[in-house]
């Protein structure tokens, strides 16, 4: 098995602490960081596929993403200024008066691994924070949750702010279907953290 | 006809109830526990294991803040130097309230059910952020397992008060173990960790003459019924629909009953109508049928979030009882 093909395989069983070194003797023995970057990533894309088939359950994925994110600290010095890299900033975070954040982690945690950089508001962020900071940063999506269904006008709020500053917005949590993204003007809704990806790439081409 | 207590019974063991066991009516929840558990509604406070909550004013619930600041396992491995395990009280002072609530109903007609909240799964992640706890299982499971024993006698010493002062016949245990559409960890994983958990504590309350394991988990929870059968819970309040309850109740009926089947999130909402409640009603009264099946709300109490919407559902399943029964 080839160095890269390893990584790969160590990625996908989480082991976050053989990542680094592993990565590190790729790049000794001649591997490009990005051919380690686009492996690694398409592992997570292969953990993503497996827990929205209820493959796998959250601490696999949970692990996989750390142990990506530690062969990613290896690679960032060198893929510094390296714009074809990133899918773009992505700003994150669950709307107003929500502090349910798994969802949301779950799915800022995917997306980064599968190439976007991330900006993590974190929880309870108002519809004019959202605006600001993709403004700030030029984001080329936004990502916005609520869990629950006291929270589903602040989406709302979020949703068609955003959609007035000209951004593009992919909506999630527990109560929200298609059919009420499609309501609340937003481009994309994704089910689950797997489908975040696969539904924020669509959106970005 | 029969007795809620006798009713059940027939609903449990597949033999002839009169009506639908309507929601909790079975269950009196004593919720005066000595367990330090406050619900706190607008405000930010700090509970006796020195987790930070807030409850945002609008909305349906507490959560606790697990930012750099709050958290207090900030290292896994180090958990018992950043944890004090709050006591027990085990005086018939601190239990008087409880004790007297039971004492005043009649056994007869109703269980006697204490509350108990957090679960064992829950009160991990609540020190710790669910992220770090999840992952904790795979990177350090002596310290999660250490730190589960801890937990797990705490709530043993709760169960040696209980069972002297409030002498109960049923216990209401919450725990969440996933969400709408799975379980948080896989079933080989929960094994391993949560149910010799579980094991150890429902069957003290089992040998110390409590009769029935009322068990909270609004959530997908399907892949993890033998284990819930293999503990001792004998009905799993808050199955959801995402679960297949017919398909459950065919494979497992006798053995554990299936209480919900009314999603509080699609009934229990802002804009809810009488109307909603009783669509959804009907429907899971007529899918799910008499036996090993209890239909409520998802919720873990005999209340809702929306003035009226509790008991608009109790209505609406007399009246399925009535036309089925």
């Amino acid at each position: 098995m080839s160095k890269v093909a390893e990584i790969q395989e160590m990625v996908a069983k989480g082991k976050t602490k053989l990542i680094a070194g592993l990565v590190q003797e790729a790049l000794d023995g001649g591997s490009q960081p990005k051919e380690i970057l686009d492996a690694m990533i398409e592992s997570m894309g292969v953990v993503g596929d497996k827990f929205s088939a209820g493959e796998i359950f959250v601490p696999e994925m949970l692990i996989a993403a750390k142990a990506m994110s530690k062969g990613v600290d290896v690679l960032k010095p060198l893929l510094a200024g390296d714009a074809s890299t990133s899918l773009g900033t992505c700003v994150i975070g669950t709307v107003a008066g929500d502090l349910h954040d798994i969802g949301k982690n779950l799915v800022s945690m995917m997306l980064e691994s599968a190439g976007f950089t991330m900006i993590d508001l974190g929880v309870d962020v108002p519809a004019n924070k959202f605006v600001e900071v993709a403004k700030e940063n030029n984001a080329v999506i936004v990502a916005a949750s609520g869990l629950l269904t006291t929270t589903m006008p602040a989406l709302k709020e979020t949703s068609l702010a955003l959609k007035d500053a000209g951004f593009t917005v992919i909506v999630g949590g527990a109560p929200v279907t298609q059919a009420y993204a499609t309501e609340i003007k937003a481009d994309g809704y994704a089910p689950d953290a797997g489908s975040a990806v696969t539904k924020a790439k669509e959106l970005v081409k | 006809m029969l007795t809620k207590r006798q009713n059940l019974k027939e609903v449990m063991t597949g033999g002839n109830p009169d009506r639908f066991v309507n929601q909790y009516e079975f269950l009196e929840i004593i919720m005066e526990m000595p367990l330090g558990v406050e619900f706190r509604y607008g405000e930010t406070w700090k509970d006796q294991w020195g987790i930070t909550w807030q409850w945002p004013e609008g909305q349906l619930g507490q959560f606790p803040v697990h930012d750099d600041e709050h958290i207090v396992i900030k290292d896994i491995t180090k958990w018992r130097e950043q944890v004090t395990v709050p006591p027990i009280p085990m005086d018939a002072a601190s239990w008087a309230a409880a004790k007297e609530h039971a004492d005043r109903i009649d056994r007869n007609e109703m269980y006697v059910a204490p509350f108990y909240a957090p679960g064992i799964f829950e009160q991990c992640h609540h020190l710790m952020g669910i992220e770090n706890a999840l992952m904790a299982l795979y990177e350090e499971p002596e310290a999660m397992k250490d730190l589960i024993d801890a937990i797990v006698e705490r709530e043993l010493d709760f169960a040696k008060a209980v069972v002297e002062h409030v002498k109960p016949d049923a216990m209401f245990h919450h725990d969440d173990w996933g969400s709408q559409i799975n379980s948080f960890l896989s079933p080989e994983m929960f094994e391993e960790f949560y149910l010799p958990a579980y094991k150890k504590v429902y069957s003290y309350y089992k040998e110390n003459g409590v009769e029935l394991i009322v068990h909270h988990s609004d959530s997908f929870a399907a892949n993890l019924v033998p284990f819930m059968i293999d503990m001792g819970i004998d009905i799993w309040q808050g199955v959801m629909n995402t679960n297949d309850i017919p398909k459950l109740i065919k494979e497992y009926g006798g053995k554990i009953t299936f209480m919900g089947g009314l999603h509080s999130g699609q009934i229990d909402f802002p804009e809810w109508t009488p109307e909603i409640a009783a669509e959804f009603v009907e429907e899971t009264c007529k899918t799910n049928g008499k036996h090993y099946f209890i239909p409520c709300l998802t919720s873990g109490l005999p209340m809702s979030s929306f003035e009226g919407v509790y008991d608009a559902v109790t209505k609406e399943i007399d009246r399925m009882s009535k036309e089925l029964f």
